[in-house]
């Protein structure tokens, strides 16, 4: 186990959020994540996941409540949303990560590259690091938009459905890196359709509209669940497995 | 070959080209990569009604069309993000004015003079030091540009909605990039006129974008091919009697056009090109 694995990187308290004054997408938010942790954040779709990242990132023009960060946040979006066509080899998009850090007046240098390069070995794609990203297979991609969240010096990630859209192996791949990085001392939120794999993680937000239960994930009920996704759900072999049913495709 | 560079309108021809050549590469691979080539191709267009009026009006050309066709882009911007107009019809609608004022000028209306042919097509063969000044700036400021937002510029192209994330300063460096694609178009409306921007700040990119496998290719290969197809350009205008500006552009279309084809039948389907088909 790392040094400060325990410590609380992310206290959210009473967060609300929303786009327009007076109108919260999203309400009474309350949880912790500790160094060295996964909480998988459920909810149906326009339930608030989205809506949570963008607020501790400082993105959405309405806020409320408190957000406690220890260090930076970085996040990783479903690789369907980047330019595909661009090109742009996987350390460029590793080096991306360290944009920000380099004075804006300077050409980002050695130093970056060198992050980049430890960035894309932590994902385990030391060897693919000049292969084009649109030429990479879905979950080798979303591992380069972790290396370029690792890169940004970020113990705190927010990764969006990273296992959605990537075949079985892939996501077990995804999974073994998300596992290293809880030994490293991250705290990680991930939003996840996946009731299955919820429960494999630390800690669980439920999420429709407001905050209904920030819970281990041995709690999670059928009862909970039904809650949380309202009629969206089936559950199967009595609350062993329950099956999201998905009205939204990306 | 040679014989043709004897004279100084050729020469200056020339050097105007390989001015331009760089920029066709810099600013070339953001303008492709971005989807500016609409935008870029409708500024120069806006310029047009300023190179009208900046004679009569005893105003430099260059500062004139500056001022009309970043005029053009701030009211786009608007348009489309406060208006809630599409940035495609917003850009057709201030084209189709831009255009439609300039010849109202140009005609008896303010008897202003100028050639219409001139402003639209441009005039390769009358480029003069002061026009090879302003080109040289308009370089200039593109590679100061270039060495503090490049990187950002990609990274935000590649991933917009996570620039912020990342802690980009994307707004800045893209209004940035607009600027210098700005300035860099009216430096080139003398060698092809507003209506052929896009032969230099497009096709060359447009062209090699179809075999560039890094940024860096891209941009050195727009460059050389923007050069090639210039000077190329002004010699077959020059045999041929032809106007450069329109000569460069044919020129660019059909090597294009070939090298579509040669990539067609040379290589197998390529990869999704749309963020929509990813697997």
């Amino acid at each position: 186990m790392s040094a400060g694995k325990g410590e609380k990187l992310l206290e959210v308290e009473g967060l609300s959020a929303g786009y327009r004054p007076g109108v919260a997408a999203l309400s009474d938010v309350t949880f912790e994540a500790p160094a060295g942790s996964i909480t998988a954040v459920l909810g149906p779709n326009g339930g608030g996941k989205t809506t949570l990242f963008r607020a501790l990132l400082g993105e959405t023009p309405q806020r409320s409540g408190t957000v406690r960060v220890n260090g930076a946040v970085a996040y990783v979006p479903q690789t369907e949303r980047a330019r595909l066509d661009f090109p742009v080899s996987a350390l460029d998009v590793a080096r991306m990560g360290t944009y920000a850090a380099t004075p804006w007046w300077r050409p980002s240098g050695r130093a970056g590259r060198e992050r980049a390069e430890a960035a894309l070995e932590r994902v385990g794609l030391a060897d693919r690091a000049g292969v084009r990203f649109g030429e990479l297979s879905g979950g080798q991609r979303q591992r380069v938009l972790i290396a370029r969240a690792l890169a940004q010096d970020a113990r705190v990630l927010l990764l969006d459905e990273p296992l959605s859209g990537v075949d079985g192996p892939s996501a077990e791949r995804i999974l073994g890196v998300l596992a290293e990085l809880r030994e490293d001392g991250h705290a990680m939120l991930v939003s996840t359709h996946d009731i299955h794999q919820a429960r494999a993680f630390d800690a669980v937000v439920c999420l429709h509209g407001s905050q209904v239960a920030f819970v281990p994930p041995a709690e999670l009920t059928p009862e909970l669940l039904a809650r949380t996704y309202g009629g969206e759900m089936i559950v199967l072999d009595g609350g062993e497995r329950a099956v999201v049913v998905q009205h939204h495709e990306h | 070959m040679i014989e043709p560079f004897q004279f100084p309108f050729m020469q200056h021809a020339a050097l105007e080209i390989a001015l331009l050549a760089p920029l066709a590469g810099l600013l070339g691979a953001q303008i492709v990569l971005r989807r500016l080539a609409f935008f870029t191709h409708s500024v120069g267009a806006a310029s047009f009604p300023g190179l009208v009026i900046a004679g009569p009006l005893g105003i430099p050309p260059a500062l004139a069309a500056l001022g009309v066709g970043g005029g053009f882009a701030a009211l786009l911007e608007r348009l489309s993000k406060r208006a809630g107009v599409a940035a495609d019809a917003a850009t057709a609608l201030l084209l189709v004015l831009a255009l439609a004022i300039g010849i109202v000028l140009a005609s008896d209306v303010f008897e202003s003079g100028a050639s219409v042919d001139q402003a639209l097509f441009g005039s390769l063969l009358g480029i003069g030091t002061s026009e090879l000044r302003f080109s040289a700036a308009a370089l200039a400021a593109a590679l100061v540009a270039a060495l503090f937002f490049r990187d950002t510029w990609i990274a935000t192209g590649f991933d917009a909605p996570s620039a912020r994330a990342l802690g980009l300063r994307a707004a800045t460096a893209d209004l940035v990039l607009v600027v210098v694609i700005a300035i860099a178009v009216v430096a080139s409306l003398d060698a092809v006129g507003s209506l052929l921007v896009s032969a230099i700040f497009v096709v060359p990119a447009a062209t090699v974008r179809l075999f560039a496998r890094s940024l860096p290719q891209l941009e050195l290969g727009a460059a050389g091919l923007a050069l090639v197809e210039g000077i190329g350009g002004l010699l077959l205008a020059y045999e041929l009697d032809a106007p450069p500006g329109a000569a460069i552009a044919v020129l660019g279309g059909a090597v294009f056009a070939a090298a579509a084809l040669a990539r067609a039948l040379t290589l197998p389907a390529r990869e999704p090109a749309t963020p929509e088909a990813a697997g």
